[in-house]
């Protein structure tokens, strides 16, 4: 009997026993009718030929284990961003118990959102009833600030008006005329989550400066000097936006951050539970329209939206995940100049503290080959990073890039001798990415928690860095932005590095020689 | 540390109707009116819970139940390991359930098995505008080329399937014809039916009798059949579940042929109605297959619950008694064996339970199954409730299980289930993860109860270790008594305090 | 002047296209810039602008394409009679699909490459009824504001105008919808005229205009051309010119309809004689019980 109440064994080791591992071959040998072991490792084998890639890159119709979501997770995630808002999503409640199930499992934190939960009548008939309800209930339930709404792919395709259902849920008294229910069609088969991000924060801010449907004039604009700032969809919110925020303050400027979910995903535990906490407020949202520039780290994440905002007098400036010193160093350079002020000696002092570590280490990174994949920002700003620390990405993947992406995305492999052997692959999934990785036999992986299957398939190192991250806890908190985010995407890269080298060295008297005690 | 310390049943009872009360004045008068009807306080005697259940829940309140699809492709037909599910409509679905229910399995990933893989057919615009039948032939056809070692597939309708009206069955029909009738499974299990997962698991049941064992017909199955052929139904395998309880059955006497459908086959599907028993854990999810099996194949089955050894011991037995005394002794024998585990995990783990309250709610089956296993550790379950559970359920949860006075919610809201838990203070909160944080944050120790916590087996005596230990490790973590900020306590003249 | 956005609808079969692309001709002659946006899965909105059988639709081409984003605003707007731009949005064939879903796919499409702009006049040519939310779309807000509703003294097709006000009403309160007027395409049906009117009076609004029959149109049709282009002396031609400016003098007479009960529209056609009073001693009496009976 393998168990021991003294020393519990759990699903790691308790099925390694005997007993099991016995009953386990028994019932596979003489139940499941399985393929003979000589064919499943000819078939294995053939999975990693040229031969496979082919045929897997001839696929016109599957995917398999893509790299993206669907648009209402990226509406949930900007909605969570403003002060004390529910997010609504109009259709099938099975999704939102995905969406919050999901952002729990990365953030570790409890996710609020309501459905309006329409079954099958309401696909013959329509949601209005499901809105009029559901307004009503969340309302009194969960005492919002704001209900921002979106749709799931349900209400989509039966066409759900969802400017005329919400007045009318006003007109029948579900909540009070003036509330604040800024909405976006979010249709789950166009685009990705980035897409929903983009709409639905497209359509807060239409609500706020644009009259509110129609119900109050239009704002109109007196121009200040403060800066607002979007993050676009990221799982680095908790620490980047904290990071963002203080070097903002370091470099004094005045600024907005539209939505920011680094609060409400990082609340304490201290016997409250906070539904709500912290967000942009709703007056600094409406007055966001009188900034003087706009700021969008990830420009994939922002394509209606900073067209909107540009649209109505502000600059724009636009950047995909900037990652490391030149992307930083841009960023800087460009919120200063937005915002008029001058560089601080301390920012300048945090730059060279990231060169220097880099200086320090880049040796263990220069040359290795690396295949990144992630939302279209996120892998730029990786890929732009990793050229900057001597290593060259041979595999650069976006499920939710598109064309204009890879285009970019040659344009900076153009750029330098590093990027001279990198293909970008927009479209594509963890299952092209799989055969990439045997035929073009990169030294690192950078991906999210999913790449761990590749990892174990292919034997290339996954370095996590993205979203989800599921398998390890409290990435989130730490910024990936600004140089002192730089230092962390760094050690990162490094430890694991490192970690590869020593597992691969460990053998006594056979190849421990390299076994080094200072690297 | 609970509060309610409380002994006097009628006082818990009427605490926890004052509680009901309190908590549906929040609700506008219509909601308020609809959700009455699903709280009520358990009384001995009565034939169920007093609760209605399987209704569509209500617009806007939270609700902590998935969609249809959930049940068919993320519970009955998501398991099945040497088959390739697709996830038929737009990439979310199959995203957020990709590998995220812990269904163990053995096998080669992307070779012969294909389990914690997302196969979708990621649909775009154009797909809902025109159809998707031609979309899903060719998907069927990449998937022959680049997956030639699956033995099926089974397309998994998310919503917009049946809003645009594809027709699934007949693109099956004529692939399945294509490729020398491989098992080729349409499932309707389109998110906007039903009111939750428990229609999805219905309409898995009934694809595996339409698709499966219809097709199967007289097919002899690979192995020479024994009087004591049984096959596991309605265990997932979540973190090895089923595995644990295959192999007290095995060492009793009896020959497992399938498991349903954690670490589950085609081949197994096929040849369970060649078994002599059904066991059927998840009445819920898969009471609806074993009937059928009863009435085509004349297999009878039989509920059981492997949750804490006062449940196994009487499950052992129950299961025995449709043999003969073989394995009424072979049920003995194993009793027997573990004896020495269980009064060794008992004696550990009941002092440090003793006494401890705790607040269930969890899917279809464990909301009662996980009570008796509390109560083994000497621990007391004064809630609990279902998220998709039928009446039937709740009858065996009045008839077996509960005591006199548990709160009982079902379809419970977020703003409900926080507002229990704050007035009841219970030691330890059983739920999902969408419930976890939540009350962490309260400082109120939690499991998940669908997942294990990423912990597991759970099921049989090498799991009730297990089971023990994680209940001990959440309720008395150090970490809890950090949870208030000392000078912010109501006592806390932290000066003097600090002075100490 | 600015932009006029309305809409043609009506039930399918009734004209609706030939009268709403003559119109648009003559509006044309009298120096509008228009955009006619084809909602009908036939795609034949546009085919007498474009003397064509039926031009590519955006959701064929973007199907070709892989999806609309790939598509450019040229690659669907062809130039039409008198520089008309013409879309047509398509959509898939008969039993399959969502063609409701197709008109949301169009209209999103067209919105944001800019379609909408230097044009005087943007026009929808709507299926039928509104049978879903998609066919609605160009109801909604920022879409089409006025409606004119093709119809005749047919039984149907007054049946089908109350109906599409059903849907102009449910959008009238929440957007700025508007119900332009009733047009009535002869069919030469007993008191058509004196029907339409009575129907538009109940409606709330009014009958704009009779075209009468001509088969001048069938003519005109045959060649793909509109009667504006193919006999602009005709007296047809002349109708349609008289209807555009009645359409044109129309911007901003709008109301939201009243729409009527199916009893109510019942005794409006035994009013005027096209109905007779039902017996109801004989509802479901089979022939063979009449005659025993």
């Amino acid at each position: 009997m393998p168990q021991d109440a003294n020393q519990v064994k759990d699903h790691f080791e308790l099925f390694r026993g005997e007993e099991y591992t016995d009953m386990l071959a028994k019932k596979k040998a003489e139940f499941e009718n399985p393929h003979p072991a000589e064919e499943v490792a000819r078939v294995r084998e053939w999975a990693k030929t040229e031969e496979y890639k082919d045929l897997n890159f001839s696929r016109e119709a599957l995917t398999i284990n893509p790299a993206k979501a669907c648009q209402p997770l990226g509406a949930v995630f900007a909605a969570v961003g403003f002060e004390s808002t529910l997010p609504f999503v109009h259709g099938s409640q099975g999704c939102v118990a995905y969406y919050r199930s999901h952002f729990s499992r990365h953030f570790k934190e409890p996710t609020s959102c309501v459905s309006s939960s329409m079954t099958e009548d309401a696909a013959v008939f329509g949601g209005l009833n499901n809105m009029v309800d559901g307004l009503a209930n969340a309302y009194n339930m969960y005492k919002p600030k704001m209900i921002a709404v979106s749709t799931t792919c349900m209400a989509e395709v039966i066409g759900d008006d969802l400017n005329a259902y919400i007045k009318t849920a006003k007109e029948k008294e579900s909540l009070p005329q003036e509330f604040d229910v800024p909405f976006a069609h979010t249709p789950a088969f166009v685009g990705s989550h980035i897409t929903g991000y983009d709409n639905a924060m497209k359509g807060i801010l239409e609500h706020f400066w644009d009259g509110k449907a129609n119900t109050v004039d239009k704002m109109v604009r007196e121009p200040n000097g403060k800066i607002n700032f979007l993050n676009g969809f990221d799982g680095y919110a908790v620490g980047n936006l904290r990071e963002v925020k203080r070097i903002f303050d370091m470099m004094k400027i005045e600024y907005t951050i539209l939505g920011d979910q680094s609060d409400v995903w990082d609340t304490p535990t201290d016997g409250e539970f906070r539904m709500y906490d912290g967000g942009t407020t709703l007056e600094d949202a409406a007055n966001a329209l009188h900034a003087k520039a706009t700021v969008s780290m990830q420009q994939y994440c922002t394509e209606k939206t900073l067209p909107f905002i540009a649209n109505h007098g502000q600059e724009t400036a636009a950047f995909n995940h900037p990652i490391g010193v030149e992307a930083t160093d841009s960023f800087v350079m460009e919120v200063a100049r937005l915002a008029g002020v001058e560089i601080p000696d301390e920012l300048a002092k945090e730059r060279g503290r990231l060169v220097d570590a880099i200086a320090d280490s880049n040796a263990h990174i220069h040359g290795k080959k690396f295949a990144i994949y992630g939302d279209p920002d996120l892998a730029y700003g990786l890929a732009k990073f990793v050229m900057e620390l001597g290593g060259e990405p041979v595999v650069v993947l976006s499920t939710n890039g598109g064309k204009a992406w890879a285009a970019k995305m040659q344009d900076l492999f153009d750029s330098s001798p590093f990027g001279a052997n990198c293909k970008a692959y927009p479209g594509k999934d963890l299952w092209h990415m799989r055969s990439l990785l045997f035929t073009e036999k990169p030294d690192f992986l950078i991906g999210n928690t999913y790449g761990k299957y590749l990892e174990r398939d292919t034997g290339v190192p996954l370095i996590r860095i993205g979203f989800p991250i599921f398998d390890r806890h409290h990435k989130h908190r730490y910024p990936v932005w600004g140089y002192q985010g730089g230092l962390n995407v760094l050690v990162t890269i490094l430890d694991r590095i490192f970690e590869h080298m020593d597992a691969t060295t460990n053998i006594p008297s056979k190849t421990d020689y390299s076994y080094d005690i200072i690297r | 540390m609970s509060v309610s310390t409380t002994t006097d049943i009628e006082a818990v009872k009427e605490r926890n109707r004052a509680l009901i009360q309190e908590v549906l004045e929040v609700y506008p008068a219509k909601a308020a009116k609809r959700r009455a009807k699903h709280l009520n306080v358990s009384e001995e005697g009565k034939s169920d819970c007093g609760v209605k259940s399987n209704i569509k829940s209500i617009p806007g309140v939270m609700t902590i139940r998935g969609c249809a699809y959930a049940g068919s492709k993320g519970v009955v037909w998501g398991p099945i390991k040497d088959m390739i599910h697709i996830s038929h409509g737009p990439v979310g679905c199959g995203q957020y359930s990709w590998a995220a229910r812990r269904n163990y399995y053995i096998g080669t990933t992307g070779i012969d098995t294909f389990v914690t893989m997302q196969f979708t057919s990621d649909f775009q615009e154009k797909d809902i505008v025109f159809g998707g039948d031609k979309k899903l032939a060719k998907i069927i056809d990449e998937i022959e080329m680049l997956f030639p070692l699956n033995k099926g597939i089974t397309v998994q309708s998310e919503c917009p399937i049946g809003l645009i009206g594809d027709d699934i069955e007949a693109v099956s029909k004529s692939k399945s014809k294509e490729y020398e009738g491989k098992t080729i499974v349409p499932v309707r299990c389109e998110g906007f039916r039903g009111v939750s997962q428990s229609l999805g698991h219905h309409i898995a049941n009934d694809a595996v009798r339409d698709w499966v064992f219809d097709k199967a017909g007289d097919k002899e199955p690979l192995f020479e059949p024994s009087p004591y052929d049984v096959a596991i139904i309605g265990d997932y395998n979540i973190g090895g579940d089923a595995w644990s309880s295959r192999i007290l059955l095995e060492e009793m006497g009896l020959r497992v042929i399938a498991q349903w459908s954690g670490d589950g086959s085609i081949a197994e599907l096929e040849a369970t109605p060649k078994a002599k028993l059904n066991v059927l854990h998840c009445y819920r999810s898969m009471n609806y297959i074993s009937r059928h099996m009863e009435e085509k194949y004349g297999v009878p089955w039989v509920e059981y619950n492997f949750f804490g050894p006062s449940k196994i011991e009487e499950s052992l037995r129950k299961i025995a008694s449709y043999f003969d005394e073989s394995i009424q002794e072979g049920a003995e024998r194993v009793i027997a064996k573990y004896k020495a585990l269980t009064e060794a995990v008992i004696a550990k783990y009941k002092p440090r339970l003793e006494g401890k309250k705790v607040m269930l709610y969890v899917g279809g089956l464990r909301p009662r199954h996980v009570i008796g296993a509390y109560e083994d550790l000497g621990m007391e379950v004064v809630g609990t409730g279902y998220e998709f559970g039928h009446n039937d359920d709740y009858q065996r949860t009045a008839q077996h299980y509960v005591k006199d006075g548990t709160l009982i919610y079902d379809d419970v809201t977020g703003y409900e289930f926080e507002k229990f838990v704050e007035k009841i203070q219970p030691d330890l909160v059983g739920s999902g993860i969408k419930e976890k944080y939540v009350f962490q944050k309260m400082g109120v120790p939690f499991r998940q109860m669908h997942s294990w916590d990423y912990s597991g087996p759970y099921h049989g005596y090498d799991g009730f270790a297990i089971f023990a230990r994680d209940m001990d490790m959440a309720i008395n973590s150090p970490v809890w008594k950090m949870a208030p900020t000392p000078w912010k306590k109501d006592d806390g003249d932290y000066l003097a305090i600090a002075a100490e | 002047m600015s932009l006029r956005q309305i809409a043609f609808y009506g039930k399918g079969g009734i004209g609706k296209s030939t009268t709403s692309q003559n119109t648009l001709a003559a509006l044309a002659d009298l120096g509008q810039r228009i955009l006619i946006v084809g909602c009908d899965p036939k795609a034949d909105s546009t085919r007498l602008m474009l003397h064509a059988k039926a031009q590519d639709t955006i959701l064929s081409l973007a199907a070709e394409a892989g999806s609309v984003e790939d598509l450019e605003l040229e690659d669907v707007m062809k130039i039409g009679y008198k520089d008309i731009r013409c879309v047509e949005s398509g959509g898939p064939e008969p039993g399959v699909g969502c063609a409701g879903r197709g008109v949301i796919t169009s209209i999103n499409f067209l919105e944001e490459e800019g379609a909408y702009e230097d044009i005087d006049y943007v026009s929808y040519d709507v299926l039928g009824d509104v049978v879903c939310g998609g066919f609605a779309m160009p109801i909604r807000e920022n879409k089409a504001q006025e409606i004119y509703i093709v119809m005749s003294g047919e039984m149907m097709a007054m049946y089908a105008a109350n109906n599409i006000s059903k849907g102009i009403l449910k959008y009238a309160n929440s957007g700025g919808v508007r119900l332009g007027g009733l047009i009535c395409n002869e069919r030469q049906t007993d008191k058509e005229l004196e029907l339409a009117e009575s129907l538009a009076g109940k409606l709330g609004t009014s009958l704009i205009h009779f075209v009468p029959r001509d088969n001048i149109v069938q003519h005109a049709e045959l060649r793909r051309m509109t009667v504006i282009e193919y006999a602009p002396e005709s007296n047809q031609a002349n109708e349609y010119r008289q209807l555009a400016e009645k359409i044109h003098n129309n911007a901003g007479q709008g109301i939201i309809p009243t729409p009527i009960t199916m009893d109510e529209l019942e005794d409006l056609l035994m009013e005027h004689g096209i109905m007779s009073a039902v017996d109801e001693t004989q509802v479901g009496k089979s022939a063979a019980e009449l005659a025993a009976g």
